[in-house]
């Protein structure tokens, strides 16, 4: 879906870049929205033309798996070449993001200080572990990750992650990043007509982009959002009061939380389950059904399981667990989720899988509908994976 | 320049490279550099010429209807030429080093050079 005339939607945390600053952050988008259009396009006929031959005449039978693909295609010069050109594409799309928070850096946490009306909250815990599979590697290779401090109070990471994604998803997850927070909401209106929870948690919230949607929704609710990293909170926290919207942010764990059993209606995330671990997820997965009312549903957006994909598709969408920094993307892509739901509890007659359309969905011709790496927004849907209490 | 600390340039991680000579992925990396950079001059260009066309000082279409004279559009050619040169140098000095210059008389490789420079009797 061509977004090209779309802007992100300013808020009072955004950092408002110089002429040349937005001209570089407008290059990265375009480059990447090129790589999509005219490179992307060309792996798989390099792949029907001349590796799939190669690999059924080498053989002696068509490929079925992605790991029948990955040797002979990753030799192949054009899949070489949009490979490089991508990461580039990353590397070149945090440094423009940077730009604009590092030069105002002490302007912008000023500004994340000043609430007017708090209508919110933000619990910090400076006690709190920061997860080993979260430093390992800096996540989708943002230098410094989530949690790297430069100042006290530092907001960095967060304004960056902000700005980042909307270049990522080049526009096609909406002014506000929302896409995902809204497509679970209107699946959730189509297959649970009158659903009014009270009570809502986002796990692994970043900026609060997935969040704000469900306060839209349902403002009568209490909204939580909780996320690991600091200066992600504090940021989160900030932009929803510029929003006016009143989410109450606490730095915790999801594997581990300090609330009650049996208190949530509804517990969600969006593209969190990758960016944790073997370990980590099964304790996830595990407090969604301790702190789900009986009745409630968690649902976790991601991007689709292997499973019954073709082998290129699924070999294409593994590139960002070696190449993107997220190394828990593969194994996470390749999970039995009706186990992991029923080792936690949940009935397995009350688990799913499903796709729900992407709610700024809008050419569906247009689009590829295809998860691929470096098209984060591009699919036209998203894969949600959940289960009632 | 601020006074702010500078945020983390590379991200934490091993970096893949994807051609079998990894200096094409860093030169890539580098062309894509250039390509931002000159992509950034020009929206700016963009942004001179529209303040300019608003303020009646000229507009794209004195752009599109200048009309160089001779001199000027040889002196572009001119610029032209060298900046090209500036580029391709290392193609042509390859040959240059080839061809050798008529003044010399020896050949020699840089081996050839510094044994003889190392050499005591000479």
């Amino acid at each position: 879906m061509d977004m090209t005339g779309l802007e992100q939607g300013a808020h009072g945390m955004l950092p408002e870049p110089t002429h040349d600053e937005l001209a570089r952050q407008q290059f990265a988008r375009s480059f990447k929205e090129h790589i999509v259009a005219k490179i992307h396009p060309g792996v798989r006929v390099a792949y029907d033309k001349r590796v799939q031959p190669e690999i059924t005449k080498t053989t002696g039978k068509a490929p079925v798996l992605r790991t029948d693909v990955e040797p002979f295609m990753t030799k192949d010069p054009h899949y070489q070449m949009w490979s490089s050109l991508l990461r580039t594409s990353q590397e070149i799309m945090w440094s423009a993001a940077q730009k604009p928070v590092e030069r105002d850096l002490d302007g912008l946490i000023e500004c994340s200080k000043k609430n007017t009306s708090a209508k919110g909250s933000l619990t910090l815990d400076p006690t709190l572990d920061f997860p080993r599979y979260l430093t390992a590697v800096d996540i989708h290779c943002q230098p410094g990750g989530y949690h790297t401090e430069v100042m006290s109070d530092d907001v960095a990471p967060g304004a960056v992650y902000d700005r980042a994604v909307f270049i990522y998803a080049m526009g096609q997850m909406g002014p506000d990043n929302s896409d995902i927070g809204r497509s679970i909401i209107e699946w959730l209106e189509e297959k649970r007509p009158g659903f009014e929870p009270a009570k809502i948690l986002d796990m692994g919230c970043a900026v609060g982009h997935s969040t704000v949607p469900y306060t839209e929704r349902w403002p009568q609710a209490e909204m939580q959002a909780i996320d690991v990293a600091s200066p992600m909170v504090r940021y989160a926290h900030a932009r929803a009061e510029s929003m006016g919207k009143t989410i109450h942010y606490s730095q915790q764990n999801a594997e581990g939380t300090n609330f009650e059993d049996n208190s949530f209606d509804l517990i969600v995330s969006h593209i969190l389950l990758h960016e944790t671990s073997q370990k980590a997820i099964k304790n996830i997965i595990a407090e969604c059904h301790r702190l789900l009312k009986p009745g409630g549903i968690m649902v976790h957006a991601e991007t689709p399981p292997y499973a019954g994909m073709d082998a290129f598709d699924a070999f294409m969408l593994d590139w960002d667990t070696i190449n993107n920094n997220e190394p828990f993307w593969r194994r996470s892509h390749e999970l039995d989720l009706k186990k992991l739901a029923t080792d936690s509890g949940f009935d397995p007659e009350k688990e799913f899988e499903e796709m729900a359309s992407s709610a700024f969905q809008v050419a569906k011709a247009k689009r590829s509908n295809k998860f691929q790496g470096g098209d984060f927004g591009g699919g036209g849907f998203w894969f949600l994976y959940g289960a009632e209490k | 320049m601020s006074d702010n600390p500078s945020l983390p340039r590379k991200a934490k991680g091993e970096r893949p490279f994807f051609f079998d000579d990894p200096d094409v992925d860093k030169l890539l990396a580098m062309l894509m550099g250039l390509a931002g950079e000159v992509s950034v001059m020009r929206d700016r260009m963009d942004t001179i010429e529209h303040i300019a066309a608003e303020r009646g000082l000229f507009n794209a279409t004195d752009i599109e209807s200048f009309e160089p004279n001779a001199e000027v559009m040889q002196q572009r050619a001119d610029r032209r030429q060298e900046m090209l040169g500036e580029i391709t140098r290392i193609v042509y000095s390859e040959i240059e080093g080839l061809e050798g210059r008529p003044e010399d008389k020896h050949e020699s490789s840089y081996a050839e050079a510094m044994s003889l420079v190392e050499q005591d009797s000479k």
